[in-house]
């Protein structure tokens, strides 16, 4: 078979997600669970490449859909598990409610604390999953529609975001008799639906996670390949020109602003599956720098580099930090790391590969197959 | 009333320590240095290694931290900004990835930690500066009592404020920053050798952060991380002012402040905060440009 450069990044595409779902062959249930939480990281590095290295948005707020996704379903979960039933009521209660409920406020979700009625709907996890997805996708429509039609780009858009996402996280955390603040929400039940019940350290969590990102990364993949995906690409490269050319820009950039909101919603909803719980740290700045990290080191234009980069430095992260003084180590090699592939590797890891790739088929795949393939693709 | 108009002048003042900084080095040269903050971070840190090994006080230790984090700030742009002029969003990635150098060479003792050496005043815990008896009282105005360090604060930034301003606006260095700031490429054509110039506004800007973290020492905790929120109030301040305007920034800083002091006086520091990061969002969507802007496309 001869090779080529769009085969070899088929290959690559085959052989990660084969590695992501046989690697329950190899590994515990405890690794597996971290691994299942890295695996839901690589999916943001994802939406971060879709968003930054397609649509040249670079989102320093990613972490307000995260924990919007993750929030939505926590408060389903949290319902479910079993401290909410046993609260003496005959609809579940959150238990902080409880603690923080007005004096004499009947025990139940309609009116224990201020804005507890919220919390109703959620009794259903379709509720709070759907919530999980289209909340996110809801900010970052009107959020786009906004910035886009005002023609803001480049650093603003990481300032406005930015600025959104610390506000989310004051307003979360001043919210505590309706989000339990600073604490979170923990001790969640274990999300069961169509017969299946999802604990966190048994392989069919890992399974849906690893099946939802093969499935995140194939879809991504093939919507940048689509029309929009292009028009997307010239509207990064030359925005002005896009326009003139009669399209409507605000509209092609709020719809993959949207898309990379809803994988990260559905990232914090796996998330929370696998970590069971939920907590403001999802909005903390440096969560949201550290998404745009990891996507640097491993290709911000690579949606399958960028997804590998930061599963990598998780999984190096998870096996230093077993050490503190390793750990402490670990942080002086992320940031000189991340110095150095802005400085050096602009491309991440991704660039090293595609160098690697071109220079294999120019070597075994001859002249000719390059020749006959004069675009060159993103792998 | 004034107590509440003095306490927004001082979380001014405050602001603008930080902003005057960044509107220099983003303002001048576009360079989104998120590495600002723990320039305060080691002012600050200035001011508690003077006090434990000089046994100097804050003021002495103004200039020491200004040559230090001046210092720093020139390495920066030598090594990892020089590098990237033109790719401004990557400067606030690499300037992030410095951050966390900074922060961590303080947290582990510039790494003797490893050795097991460890270095007082340094290291992951809190430290403390005392205040000189001087700038401890209060004193009171119209019936208000007024603290004494905050009323200092206040003047020390006013005097920032008007140094920074003569030195852009009555300087030949400063009429050439501004030549840059209007248009770097006609500027060098012009003759203005302006890697020298960024290197020096560069230097400049992290010497008032380190001045503005040796005032913070005074009333806040010093602990390696204390740096990250204050580049981001600092970069609100900028843009909301309008990038590369001194006046701009100086106007927005008062502004914020007002309303912080304010919005924490009707409710609580949580609620101004958070009224502080929408009115900033609400002014860039408005006025992208930022309210004092002259700069055009």
């Amino acid at each position: 078979m001869r090779l080529t450069k769009s085969g070899l990044n088929t290959a690559a595409y085959v052989v990660f997600i084969a590695l992501i779902l046989l690697a329950p062959l190899v590994f515990d249930a405890f690794w597996l669970n971290r691994l299942s939480k890295y695996l839901v990281f690589g999916m943001l590095g994802v939406a971060i490449a879709l968003s930054w290295g397609y649509a040249g948005i670079l989102n320093l707020g990613q972490g307000l859909f995260f924990g919007l996704g993750a929030y939505g379903i926590a408060m389903s979960l949290k319902l479910a598990s079993t401290t909410s039933l046993a609260q003496g009521s005959d609809t579940p209660i959150p238990d902080f409610m409880l603690w923080n409920a007005q004096p004499g406020a009947a025990t139940d979700l309609c009116c224990i604390t201020p804005g507890s009625f919220l919390w109703i709907p959620f009794q259903s996890v379709w509720f709070g999953i759907a919530a999980g997805i289209v909340l996110p996708v809801l900010v970052a429509f009107a959020l786009g529609m906004i910035m886009f039609r005002k023609r803001i780009s480049g650093v603003f858009i990481s300032i406005i975001t930015l600025s959104v996402v610390l506000l989310m996280r004051l307003l979360l955390v001043q919210a505590q008799p309706l989000t339990n603040g600073f604490n979170g929400l923990t001790d969640l039940g274990y999300l069961t639906v169509l017969g299946v019940e999802f604990d966190p350290y048994m392989p069919q969590t890992y399974y849906l996670i690893a099946i939802s990102l093969a499935l995140v990364l194939l879809g991504t993949r093939l919507l940048v390949e689509t029309r929009s995906g292009l028009i997307l690409q010239a509207i990064r490269d030359d925005d002005r020109r896009a326009r003139f050319l009669g399209f409507d820009v605000p509209r092609y950039q709020a719809f993959f602003f949207c898309v990379s909101a809803a994988i990260s919603g559905y990232a914090g909803i796996l998330y929370v599956m696998a970590s069971e719980f939920a907590s403001p740290t999802f909005m903390d700045l440096s969560f949201s720098i550290t998404m745009v990290v990891w996507a640097a080191v491993g290709g911000r234009n690579s949606i399958l580099g960028a997804c590998i980069g930061a599963i990598l430095i998780n999984m190096i992260e998870a096996t230093v930090s077993e050490t503190p003084a390793l750990m402490e180590a670990w942080r002086v090699v992320i940031g000189l790391a991340f110095v150095l592939a802005v400085l050096f590797l602009p491309r991440g890891l991704a660039g090293v590969a595609t160098g690697l790739r071109d220079w294999i088929v120019a070597r075994r795949g001859g002249a000719a197959a390059s020749l006959a393939e004069p675009a060159e693709k993103r792998s | 009333m004034v107590d509440t108009i003095f306490i927004g002048l001082s979380l001014a003042s405050v602001l603008l320590l930080v902003a005057l900084g960044l509107a220099i080095t983003y303002g001048a040269m576009g360079v989104i240095n998120m590495a600002h903050g723990e320039m305060v971070m080691i002012g600050a840190y200035t001011a508690v290694m003077a006090s434990l090994y000089l046994g100097l006080g804050l003021i002495a230790a103004m200039p020491i931290a200004f040559l230090v984090t001046a210092a720093i700030g020139l390495a920066i742009e030598r090594l990892v900004v020089r590098r990237l002029y033109g790719r401004l969003l990557d400067t606030l990635l690499a300037t992030w990835g410095v951050a966390i150098l900074i922060q961590q060479a303080v947290r582990l003792s510039f790494g003797f930690a490893f050795l097991g050496i460890t270095i007082a005043g340094l290291g992951p815990g809190l430290q403390n500066v005392s205040l000189p008896p001087w700038l401890g009282g209060v004193f009171s105005v119209a019936g208000t009592e007024i603290s004494v360090y905050r009323s200092f604060i206040i003047l020390v930034s006013v005097l920032l404020a008007a140094l920074t301003w003569f030195l852009m606006y009555r300087t030949s260095i400063g009429m050439q920053l501004r030549a840059i700031m209007r248009n770097p490429q006609m500027a060098a054509a012009c003759g203005i050798d302006t890697r020298r110039i960024n290197a020096l506004a560069f230097a400049y800007g992290s010497g008032l952060a380190g001045v503005a973290g040796v005032l913070m020492a005074g009333f806040k905790t010093v602990f390696p991380d204390m740096g990250t929120p204050m580049v981001v109030d600092g970069f609100l301040v900028v843009v909301m002012g309008g990038v590369g305007s001194l006046m701009g920034s100086i106007l927005s800083a008062a502004i914020l402040g007002q309303i912080n002091g304010l919005a924490a006086a009707v409710s609580n520091d949580i609620i101004a905060r958070a009224v502080i990061f929408a009115v900033v969002i609400a002014v860039i969507i408005w006025k992208p440009k930022g309210l004092f802007s002259y700069r055009g496309r």
